[in-house]
């Protein structure tokens, strides 16, 4: 599991950007039973940097079960509350690649992307055309203020990253 | 020719589907046979009655899989579908191992059971029909000549006889041995007999008294979390930051395989008793791991592999020379701490039936014993369908004889009893208390956390925004009289599965007496212990259940789609039910002044039905498992880890400043509270499952902890996420670790 990791990790820190990242994103699979997790699978990393009126993203996947078919911006009221589509990600048609977009954003998009309710969403070819309980998807990860990640067993002193105390609520 | 096959089969596939929904247009029979229906009720009673029950209306983490939440859940959607749901994933945690004839057989059960009327096609995996086309959830008729759910249920819940205990293993033994598939067949208990199977003989026991209580000597593990606080802090410091790097293994025993098991181990004088599933309770030298006693007390499990989250009991209680035992079942035992032998018996509801089948309340609690009575409290209480409510009750400790109880749910005319609406009493469900309380005896005031009210969404409930008092909040009761002298609701008509009923620990600063408590949205909470009053609060994991928490005033407001949720509506929620804090109690670490809190960060999709998808907590770069500690005099954060593996076990922390842990992945570590570095670690046989002890004999210090499976989200959802993650599916067992002697 360590092992597996320190690779994500490695993985991360060659396709993290060279920007001055405000916003990253940790993309795992979207919602599974035992039943679908054989092709929902995967991770993915992203950043994202602002200037409050303009938005440019780009991150990286591996490990999906199947070819990505699309990838997406995503709105949503809340992290970890599905949404609605709102901008087209470029994005490679394999099982692991990069994605990446940049975009004019309008003022509600602003908000929602400084309050962590924007989210990426990768789909691939054998995830579930329908769920019953939202849009078909494989991976899935929160753009959220840019924090320090130290990794697994790596004790953090003091304040650590929590969304709802580190996002500004509006 | 294959091709032509295919097209064949593809053909008749479609001419079946066509026919099929024409005949069912004319109300024609559903696709299945009255055989397989039949089959299925006993495979259904086999495998999936101990979670889904036997009237299959659900509970705990297993959906109603009859009537309308599995109408809502599944009408729209095929038997096929249905079909490959229940072969992928279930029995729960062991998927895909019953054989293709028995799941056939399950689904034709369920259908049948959800109005679909059998006929001459025999149901096969591909069989693809609409289920809201043959299907009204509306139980038919029961099948002439068959055993009723309840007698069933009833059969299994009672206590057999001595060596017939172990009739569903016994089948399934003959069944692996004639060659059919099984599940886990590597798990089979053989049928043993049931009462004292080795009486003991224990001299010189020290009898347990209530200043023992009050003030556990050091060296002593008397109850469940240690002392009447529920610290779960040993003052014993001669394993300790320095050295525990040196940690080995001393011994090691194997306890009864299958089944649930979240205990504690309780040491007294050099004995150690430990509960196992099958309610054996069994005696051992602290030292050597010699067998002093045993006393089966039964039933045994219901069916091989894990179990659910209501076969399980968390701890036991010592006093006088007695060994209290509070059983799934609803029995309260007091056995001879030296002997093993039964000293009385009681059930804690007079052995009431549930609706539906089965006996009505269990307790898997753990218990507290104050000032001559033993309290528990009790679970499986909460379905409708009569009039009967959960309580907390306390017994005679040498009798047995009950002398009060207290109704969780507040009912009309009581304080709160507005809380619920319109809705009349009988309907007034939940409020479980399946963690034992806590005990301040200065205040004379013993405390407790109940569950939510039931059924658990709003909307199923009936209960509108109403509070539902005294679900999911902190009681204060005398523990001589069961009167209430207050409570305080965390969560105001909860409607998510989201608990609050976890452990109570009672922490001094100054004049200020506190009560620190945390449920599953990962709220930490500090109340003033004298009042009911709220102190302060403080968010631990990401949550997104309410849009609003003050925590200047502990005030939650819900989503609005949750204040708006209908049956059908799938819904999120971070944390889901496997909460960002669940049974694993934290450790007050009481010369740090630190919380030491087991955390988790999943989150999930769930209907009305209580159908749930599961996924990664936002934030978290997907790990379950988070280890937090908080400075109890201001809720400052002091230092957080995470891991993929969330940690299964309770925290327990020592004078010598560490702390230990175990997890799902099978670590058993050690941690130094004052960074939160680990120190020592280890892999055990299976998941580290349970509530350590630290305790010492004849000067040396040791640490026990149990190995074990089974229960509810702890074990489902990382079960189900973590597919790097393996782990057999037996290794119930308990450790013991120690310094190495000296040369």
């Amino acid at each position: 599991m360590t092992s597996k990791f320190l690779l994500a990790l490695a993985f991360a820190a060659i396709v993290t950007p060279a920007l001055a990242a405000d916003y990253q994103a940790s993309l795992g699979p979207m919602p599974l039973d035992d039943e679908t997790k054989a092709v929902i699978a995967g991770r993915g990393e992203a950043s994202a940097s602002s200037d409050g009126k303009t938005l440019t993203v780009k991150g990286a996947f591996h490990g999906l079960p199947s070819n990505v078919t699309e990838a997406h911006l995503f709105t949503s009221i809340a992290p970890g509350v599905p949404g609605t589509k709102i901008l087209d990600l470029d994005v490679t048609k394999s099982t692991s690649g990069s994605f990446s977009g940049s975009f004019k954003l309008t003022t509600a998009q602003a908000a929602a992307l400084r309050t962590g309710k924007l989210y990426i969403q990768i789909n691939s070819e054998k995830a579930p055309d329908t769920y019953p309980w939202g849009p078909k998807g494989t991976l899935w990860g929160w753009l959220l203020p840019a924090h320090e990640t130290v990794g697994q067993n790596v004790p953090q002193q003091d304040h650590w990253f929590l969304p709802q105390y580190d996002t500004p609520h509006r | 020719m294959r091709k032509q096959t295919l097209l064949l089969a593809g053909a008749a596939l479609a001419l079946t589907v066509a026919l099929g929904t024409i005949a069912i247009g004319q109300n024609a029979a559903g696709p299945f046979t009255a055989a397989q229906a039949t089959a299925g009720h006993d495979a259904f009673d086999a495998n999936c009655a101990a979670c889904h029950l036997p009237d299959l209306t659900g509970t705990n983490d297993a959906p109603a899989l009859t009537g309308a939440p599995f109408m809502g859940a599944w009408g729209k959607r095929t038997t096929a579908q249905l079909y490959s749901k229940i072969a992928t994933t279930m029995p729960a945690g062991a998927g895909g191992t019953l054989s293709e004839k028995q799941y056939t057989d399950i689904v034709a059960y369920i259908l049948q059971r959800n109005g679909a009327r059998a006929g001459n096609t025999a149901f096969s995996p591909t069989t693809a029909v609409p289920i809201n086309s043959i299907a009204t959830g509306r139980a038919a008729a029961p099948v002439p000549g068959r055993t009723s759910a309840a007698q069933l249920s009833g059969r299994q819940e009672s206590a057999p006889a001595a060596g017939q205990g172990n009739a569903p293993q016994q089948n399934n033994f003959a069944r692996a041995m004639s060659g059919e598939r099984v599940p886990d067949p590597g798990t089979f208990s053989l049928p043993s007999k049931l009462g004292v199977t080795l009486k003991g003989n224990i001299q010189n026991y020290q009898p347990v008294t209530e200043e023992m209580m009050r003030s556990p000597p050091d060296s002593d593990w008397l109850m469940y979390r240690r002392n009447y606080k529920g610290w779960s802090f040993s003052p014993l410091g001669q394993i300790n930051a320095s050295n525990v790097g040196a940690l080995q293994l001393k011994w090691m025993w194997s306890l009864t395989q299958n089944g649930t098991l979240e205990g504690t181990p309780i040491v007294h004088s050099g004995v150690m008793f430990v509960w196992s599933p099958g309610n054996t309770v069994q005696a051992l030298n602290a030292i050597t791991g010699e067998l002093l006693w045993e006393n089966r007390l039964g039933p045994d499990p219901r069916r091989p592999g894990p179990g659910p989250s209501t076969e399980e009991t968390r701890s036991l209680g010592l006093w006088g020379n007695n060994i209290y035992v509070n059983t799934p079942q609803g029995h309260l035992y007091a056995l001879d701490a030296r002997t093993g032998e039964q000293v009385w018996k009681t059930h804690i509801t007079d052995e009431l039936k549930a609706p539906g089948g089965g006996m009505f309340g269990g307790s898997t609690g753990g218990l507290i014993i104050i000032k001559g009575r033993v309290l528990v409290g009790m679970t499986n209480c909460g379905r409708n369908g009569d009039d009967n409510h959960c309580y907390i009750s306390a017994y005679d400790a040498a009798t047995g004889k009950r002398d009060w109880k207290f109704v969780t749910t507040a009912l009309t005319g009581q304080p709160g009893g507005d809380s619920w609406g319109d809705l009349p009493d009988n309907k007034r469900k939940g409020a479980e208390t399946w963690i034992a309380g806590t005990y301040d005896p200065d205040l004379n005031t013993t405390y407790w956390g109940t569950a939510q009210a039931k059924p658990w969404r709003r909307d199923l409930r009936g209960s509108g925004s109403g509070a539902t008092d005294y679900a999911n909040s902190t009681l204060a009761l005398d523990p001589e009289t069961g009167k209430l002298k207050w409570a305080y609701n965390h969560a105001p008509g909860e409607s998510l599965d989201l608990d609050e009923v976890f452990e109570r620990v009672l922490v001094d600063h100054g004049n200020e007496k506190s009560l620190l408590t945390i449920g599953k949205p990962g709220i930490l909470w500090k109340l003033d212990r004298t009042s009911g009053k709220f102190i302060a609060a403080r968010q631990t994991v990401y949550q997104n259940v309410y849009e609003n928490f003050d925590e200047k005033t502990g005030k939650v407001v819900y989503r609005k789609d949750i204040r708006e949720q209908k049956v059908d509506q799938w819904l999120a929620s971070c944390p889901g039910p496997e909460g960002g804090h669940d049974w694993q109690a934290m450790s007050y670490h009481q010369p740090s002044d630190a919380l030491i809190i087991p955390l988790s960060q999943s989150c999930v999709f769930m209907l009305g039905n209580g159908s749930q998808t599961y996924f990664e907590m936002p934030g978290t770069d997907g790990n379950m498992g988070r280890l937090s500690a908080y400075r109890a005099a201001d809720l400052k954060p002091l230092w957080s880890f995470q891991q993929r593996a969330p940690f299964l076990t309770g925290v327990i922390s020592t004078a010598g400043n560490v702390a230990f842990v175990g997890d799902f992945d099978r670590v058993f570590r050690a941690i130094d509270v004052r960074s939160g570095k680990t120190l020592w670690k280890t892999r055990l046989a299976t998941t580290v499952q349970g509530y350590p002890v630290t305790f010492s004999v004849d000067g040396k210090q040791y640490v026990a902890v149990t190995t074990g499976l089974g229960g509810g989200s702890p074990q489902l959802k990382p079960g189900t996420m973590l597919t790097e993650v393996h782990r057999p599916p037996h290794g119930f067992a308990l450790y013991v670790f120690g310094l190495p002697d000296d040369k």
